[in-house]
């Protein structure tokens, strides 16, 4: 396609200039309005391992070193916003937690994250979790799905602490050996998640330095009241087996995940100042459950939390996993402009028709073409996408996954590239 | 024949289906009739998914009303029934991947249409594809993967089959999440499937069914 010699607009801009101009552009196309050219974000996850040649556990474990390479990636491409991974395993492992595997923990050292499902909360549970999510949540569950907290068990049930001074008698099993042990574990993954916050809020202002607007994921995390009772609680199995056969109980509980969802993110952005709340979303994309099933157990709660966020001041950046094709008519319903998109695996081109006008589009460059294709297909199909996903702002050129595991450097630079040249206004 | 039985596993009506398979056992019906019942209600079950009627709820539970009159009914039969005759399908999620929801539908799909479906299971390693193709001598080799890791997992399981010097024997057919036409050259597979139903598609089309 193009072989005229590619002379970067950004050459010889100072970091300063950059990071107002692609913090202005990345605000602006999630605003819906029209930057001054596309905004790309490089989402490059174990991409930097690959890059770096360490290997993942490092990449997980070794703050600095995942630091640089960082640096040297997002140098090297120039894009506007970069990420590297979102998560880290010191809580988990110092919990012994069952629900993920880690490279270096459960899995080789050049293994993926994966998460692991299982039927963690059982029918008979709904009751206990409906009644006190919190009790049931730190005496029952976290000994189930954190082995190191196996000595909660032991606790009396926490609204005893209601009972003021009589309840104090009730202390004395904090210094039984597994609540002390536990107390323990709960200590250090404490300690380890400090650290990890501390780099991430580091490695932001370190990229900010060097010229990179902040990545859109920054902030709260939250789930659909359904997914958070099937991820984390149910399984799949379990949550779709409810649906047959204890429809109400599901209803009812995830009534309280949506508030208490809700609380904690409001709470978080007032905190922190924040104003995003990430909301993978994953059992409601088309596959899953019918469309009328999805308008009963999936989305007035998922609208509901999105729109009580927006009220909030909080914008809802909502990673729609899977292919939403036969569901984008539901998202017109959310408020205008006020909430962002990532699109894994639906049509792109289709997104950009139907819900263009109602929320800022992410995604579009398939993973597939960085690691296996050529190019010129890499070169045809960016330009596609910022002549039509692209039309009128509202696009974040991103990978549908988010993240850049096995793509090609050669091929991400041309993407680059082709979005910088072709994605101008 | 009970069109009753039929029509209340297929209409996902649980307790109903077991309080009749029960009464079915107790006026002394042939207990290879009822299974015969569940074999005719999963295929309605499959059509219903093939058209989108039914999703992944009903596939689920479909297969529990099935394991629970089974459970009623094994204890009464005298031989085992007949052994299924279709074609042998061999399935697994590749190395390093564990995920297992796409990789169960299609085997749900295949079995429902009268494949022999071996499952591995998921994180199955190239070498453990080899040495099952060697031993069961399947025409068709499904691999699944929803990982971006998976691409490379698919290359390598399709590579050891070629290095055993199986590739002429097999057909591969390769599917999950994330795959598309450029992962299936690049693994050299025979064919992607998007979903389930072209997975059943490939398997008839590859063993000169319809």
């Amino acid at each position: 396609m193009t072989t005229k010699p590619y002379a970067d607009p950004d050459a010889g801009k100072t970091p300063q200039q950059l990071y107002a101009e692609r913090t202005k552009r990345m605000a602006d196309a999630l605003q819906l309005k029209q930057p001054d050219r596309i905004p790309i974000q490089l989402g490059f996850g174990y991409m930097l391992a690959e890059m770096g040649g360490i290997t993942r556990q490092e990449q997980h474990e070794n703050g600095a070193k995942e630091q640089e390479l960082l640096e040297k990636a997002a140098l090297q491409f120039q894009p506007d916003s970069v990420m590297g991974l979102f998560n880290n395993p010191g809580a988990s492992v110092a919990l012994g937690d069952r629900m993920t595997k880690f490279p270096g923990h459960g899995l080789n050292p050049n293994g993926s994250f994966q998460f692991v499902e299982g039927e963690y909360m059982k029918p008979e549970d709904y009751d206990a979790f409906i009644d006190d999510p919190a009790d049931w949540s730190i005496r029952k569950y976290w000994p189930r799905v954190f082995p190191e907290l196996e000595g909660l068990a032991l606790l009396p049930p926490l609204g005893i602490g209601a009972f003021g001074a009589y309840a104090l008698p009730q202390l004395g099993i904090l210094k039984a050996p597994p609540v002390v042990k536990a107390l323990q574990a709960l200590g250090r993954a404490a300690d380890a998640q400090a650290v990890a916050d501390a780099r991430a809020v580091n490695s932001v202002q370190r990229m900010a330095a060097l010229g990179f607007a902040p990545p859109t994921f920054m902030g709260s995390i939250a789930e659909a009241p359904f997914d958070f009772m099937s991820d984390t609680l149910r399984g799949m199995r379990g949550i779709m087996l409810d649906i047959h056969r204890r429809p109400d109980k599901l209803l009812a509980a995830m009534d309280k995940v949506l508030r208490l969802q809700l609380e904690y993110a409001i709470a978080f952005h007032r905190a922190t100042g924040l104003t995003t709340c990430f909301i993978p979303l994953h059992r409601g994309s088309d596959g899953f459950m019918s469309l009328a099933q999805f308008e009963k157990f999936y989305w007035p709660t998922l609208k509901a939390m999105q729109v009580t966020l927006v009220e909030n001041g909080i914008m809802p950046f909502v990673f729609y996993e899977g292919v939403w094709d036969q569901r984008l008519k539901y998202l017109v319903e959310l408020p205008k402009a006020k909430t962002t998109g990532l699109f894994q695996f639906s049509d792109i081109f289709k997104v950009k028709q139907v819900v263009g006008g109602t929320m800022c589009i992410a995604g579009g460059m398939r993973n597939s073409l960085l690691q296996a294709g050529t190019a010129d297909d890499v070169c045809e199909l960016t330009i596609k996408l910022c002549r039509e996903v692209g039309k009128g702002g509202g696009f974040i050129m991103t990978t549908g996954i988010g993240e850049m595991e096995g793509c090609k450097p050669e091929l991400v630079k041309v993407w680059v590239d082709t979005t910088k040249e072709y994605g101008v206004y | 024949m009970s069109k009753e039985l039929i029509d209340a596993i297929t209409d996902m009506r649980e307790d109903d289906a077991l309080k009749l398979t029960q009464e079915l056992l107790a006026s002394s019906t042939d207990p290879l009739t009822i299974l015969d019942d569940c074999r005719e209600a999963m295929t309605a079950v499959g059509r219903r998914f093939e058209v989108g009627e039914y999703f992944v709820p009903e596939l689920i539970l479909a297969g529990e009303i099935l394991k629970s009159i089974s459970a009623e009914v094994k204890p009464r039969l005298k031989q085992g029934g007949a052994a299924k005759q279709g074609a042998k399908v061999l399935l697994g999620t590749v190395k390093g991947d564990i995920h297992d929801i796409g990789k169960d539908i299609v085997n749900f799909m295949l079995d429902v249409n009268g494949f022999q479906v071996t499952d591995l299971g998921v994180d199955v390693p190239p070498e453990k594809f080899v040495e099952q193709i060697k031993q069961l001598q399947p025409p068709i080799v499904a691999l699944s993967g929803f990982l971006t890791l998976a691409y490379t997992s698919m290359k390598d399981t399709v590579d050891a089959i070629k290095a055993a010097g199986l590739r002429g024997k097999v057909k591969i057919m390769i599917g999950g999440g994330t795959i598309d036409e450029q992962i299936c050259a690049y693994a050299g597979a025979d064919a992607f499937g998007k979903d389930a139903m072209a997975a059943v598609n490939l398997a008839k089309q590859w063993t000169g069914g319809k």
